[in-house]
């Protein structure tokens, strides 16, 4: 017998419903409305399949298709999806007639929030003709969040029914994994089964490729074989974009990286702006890649404005590629130098710490017990960017640092709002603009609270300042 | 003792007690006298009354309850010019409540900020409400108001204060609040002010507030340092030293939490750069670069990428200065 060579994502994924295990409910849509089909063409010609991603959308569609004896034809990711593409590979032959063996046909559209409206020029509108002429199932499938793509996708969400897949509860994900380690045999502990099907979050697939990875050609698999197992970071392959980007070396290289991928281009932005200080030591390099983020941010305003979305296709150069370019003499992040040094600041040993690169960041593990020595060290990692993970016993630092912007008003929201009940009480007793009275007055009492507070709360109370205000500048 | 903004409780209440501008209050004073006045355009430099004087004639011309007849805008704080349109269409919808006037008064400050096509909206606004409300708008030049609006409006130009009525009207205000106001103080304050009697009411009141009422010289300029704004400064200091994180963290406190416009900070920034110890080149390259920032945020981009940007120019000179 030859040995399976398919990753086990592919060889475990259910052929038919019985092998379905969770979404229940979802399932049960999906088949009534494929039955329907039996007795004519329903009022909803298409569904679409959502949710996040590994839990099992397509095999779904797979299973149904099998059982009830469909022929699927699948239009994926890879396919450019222009209206002339999909024209020719799915003309109205293959929607309106059945195969030559009179087998009937069901067309699945996956990775639709891919489709952007620039490189598919047309592609959502050709889909929706099908839509119209079809005389067999179409089902598509969108992953992640509902508002990444529904205003994309809108005219098909009209037309389709809608069907939610979540996450499979952790317990199910356990219950596969122990299958899985069943059927080939291999002895587990139940320990590290759960840490995995934990860090899964309810991805399947991701818990079954990490158990791959920890306990193929072995007959066991214990804590420490799926300890060193990262984390998976659920941006949707944020970090391997911004890798892309900030490692580019030729302008295509770092284009591409954005057209493949699925992150929202808003975000992405922010994530760019947020670590080019961190990749970029060097000054020219720096203010180059600013100019080129600076320049993006125009480009974008401009696209916006006009509505004129193919002027986007500068915002992205700009973002990606001429960021990328921007780096001549910078070495990049330097982050496990940065950790050397400072751990010898606070006079480690250089062995105390075991430090490895990993796919969403550096894990740095103490190797022997710190005493003193965790609490500085702790303070080190935090600034750096990094956590603690408990359950592993290690800091986690991770390549790319968060977007500043969000976090900060995040935390100065208490702030935003007593500038905010100044600036309107201000604006309204002065007879000025907002603007105006935070540059003309405010700076004013806020010198006559230093110099003087009990006069300077008087003069709060006569612009009718909430209490918080009058507070929150006397402990200024 | 009613403590309250000096500027406020020394606003002048009727067109009898405002300070200068002769022939502008002659004039309006007439408009109250037959009960009728056209659109006014008011422009002229800031603190020099523009707003005292409507608000006085809106009090002469409608009595004590004048604030139901008049609605005062902010163009700089409208969000676009749909609510203003909004906001008028709802004010003027009413008559006044004095039967012996039959219009409501309409005060828009800041006027000159709104773009060539708000302003040609608000003029169509201005022709559909002629009957029940008029018009007065506020600006600084009169360059920036479109002609349609100006050949639609008496325009009143308002003159910058003469020194003797700044330095009257402080040591008048001084007088009344028992504050012991020296020479060399009011001299301060009155070159600190540029013929600004707000900022110069408002340096006075702070300065009173700080050394039991005494004002001396030492006091205002202990004033004008503590008020004028150090953050911008901060910035280009630390970004000159090299450290792009620390400015863009202070830059995002600036425009996020205090809430300040990006064009003010970098009207701050031009003025900073002036000064720095740099070269010729440099300086302008930096310039060049102000420039181009700001003419991208009056297009709406984002102030802090921009702002960004430049702090990065920055780094740059002050690595080539070193």
């Amino acid at each position: 017998m030859t040995p399976d060579k398919r990753p086990w994502s592919e060889r475990f994924r259910p052929k038919t419903m019985s092998e379905v295990v969770d979404n229940e409910a979802a399932l049960r849509k999906l088949l009534a409305w494929v039955r329907s089909w039996g007795v004519g063409i329903p009022d909803r010609r298409s569904v679409i399949l959502y949710g996040p991603p590994g839990t099992g959308k397509n095999s779904m569609v797979e299973a149904v298709a099998n059982d009830l004896g469909f022929d699927l034809i699948e239009v994926n990711a890879s396919d450019q999806r222009t209206a002339s593409r999909i024209d020719e590979a799915l003309g109205k032959n293959t929607v309106q007639t059945q195969t030559l063996f009179g087998k009937r046909r069901m067309i699945l559209f996956d990775e639709l929030e891919g489709i952007s409206g620039q490189e598919d020029r047309g592609g959502v509108e050709a889909i929706l003709r099908l839509i119209k002429e079809t005389r067999n199932p179409i089902v598509m499938i969108a992953t992640g969040s509902a508002e990444s793509w529904e205003e994309l996708l809108n005219p098909l969400i009209r037309v389709s029914e809608l069907i939610e897949v979540r996450h499979a509860p952790m317990a199910n994900v356990l219950q596969l994994l122990k299958r899985i380690c069943d059927s080939l045999e291999i002895e587990a502990q139940e320990e590290a089964l759960e840490l995995v099907a934990e860090r899964s979050n309810g991805d399947l697939r991701s818990a079954v490729n990490d158990l791959e990875a920890a306990a193929r050609g072995k007959k066991t698999v214990s804590l420490d074989d799926v300890y060193w197992l990262g984390n998976r970071d659920r941006k949707n392959g944020l970090t391997e974009v911004l890798h892309k980007i900030f490692s580019a070396k030729s302008f295509r290289e770092a284009r591409e990286a954005q057209e493949a991928s699925p992150v929202k281009y808003e975000e992405l932005f922010e994530w760019v702006y947020e670590n080019i200080p961190y990749f970029y030591e060097d000054s020219h390099d720096l203010s180059r890649a600013m100019e080129a983020l600076a320049r993006a941010d125009m480009y974008k305003k401009r696209a916006d404005d006009t509505q004129e979305y193919r002027l986007l296709k500068y915002f992205f150069d700009a973002m990606t590629a001429e960021v990328a370019l921007a780096r001549q003499k910078s070495k990049g992040t330097g982050l496990i130098d940065g950790i050397r040094k400072a751990s010898n600041c606070i006079h480690l040993a250089p062995s105390s710490l075991f430090i490895q690169e990993e796919r969403e960041g550096i894990i740095v593990k103490p190797t022997k017990y710190l005493g003193n020595d965790w609490q500085p060290l702790n303070n080190v990692m935090r600034e750096l960017g990094g956590r603690w993970q408990r359950e592993r016993s290690l800091w986690i630092i991770p390549y790319f640092r968060p977007p500043g912007r969000i976090s900060h008003l995040a935390g100065s929201w208490w702030s935003r709002r007593r500038n905010k009940d100044l600036q309107e009480k201000v604006a309204k007793r002065c007879h000025i603009s907002k603007r105006s009275a935070l540059i003309e007055v405010i700076p004013y009492i806020k010198a006559i609270f230093r110099e003087n507070p009990r006069r300077a709360m008087a003069i709060g109370h006569s612009l009718d300042l909430e209490e918080d205000t009058i507070k929150w500048l006397k402990e200024k | 003792m009613n403590v309250e903004v000096w500027t406020e409780k020394y606003r002048s209440r009727s067109l009898e007690d405002v300070v200068d501008h002769k022939e502008i209050v002659s004039r309006l004073k007439s408009f109250v006298k037959e009960k009728n006045v056209p659109h006014l355009l008011f422009v002229g430099p800031a603190g020099v009354g523009k707003t005292t004087t409507i608000l006085a004639f809106a009090r002469d011309m409608f009595g004590p309850d004048y604030t139901n007849s008049v609605l005062e805008l902010n163009a700089s704080d409208e969000r676009g010019i749909n609510t203003v349109r909004e906001k008028v269409k709802v004010f003027a919808r009413t008559a006044p409540i004095q039967s012996d006037v039959s219009f409501k008064i309409l005060v828009m400050d800041e006027a000159d900020s709104l773009t060539q096509a708000a302003q040609h909206a608000l003029r169509r606004t201005m022709e559909r409400y002629t009957k029940t409300c008029r018009f007065c708008l506020i600006g600084n030049y009169s360059e920036n108001i479109i002609e349609p609006i100006q050949s639609r409006c008496s325009l009143f130009r308002f003159s910058h204060l003469s020194q003797k009525d700044v330095r009257d009207r402080i040591k008048y205000i001084a007088d009344l609040e028992n504050v012991k106001l020296q020479e060399p103080g009011l001299d301060g304050l009155i070159e600190a002010s540029e013929g600004d009697l707000r900022k110069a009411i408002n340096i006075l009141q702070t300065a009173a507030a700080s050394r039991g009422g005494l004002v001396d010289e030492a006091t205002v300029f202990d004033v004008l340092g503590r008020v004028s704004p150090k953050e911008v400064k901060e910035i280009l200091l630390l970004s000159l030293k090299g450290d792009f994180l620390q400015a863009r963290e202070a830059l995002r406190k600036l425009l996020l939490e205090e809430g300040l416009a990006g064009q003010d900070i970098l009207r701050q920034m031009y003025s900073e750069v002036l000064r720095l110890q740099l070269s010729d080149d440099s300086k302008a390259k930096l310039l060049e670069m102000i420039g181009e920032v700001d003419y991208r945020l009056t297009q709406g981009a984002n102030p802090e990428i921009q702002l960004g940007a430049l702090v990065a120019k920055l780094v740059l000179a002050g690595k080539e200065m070193r």
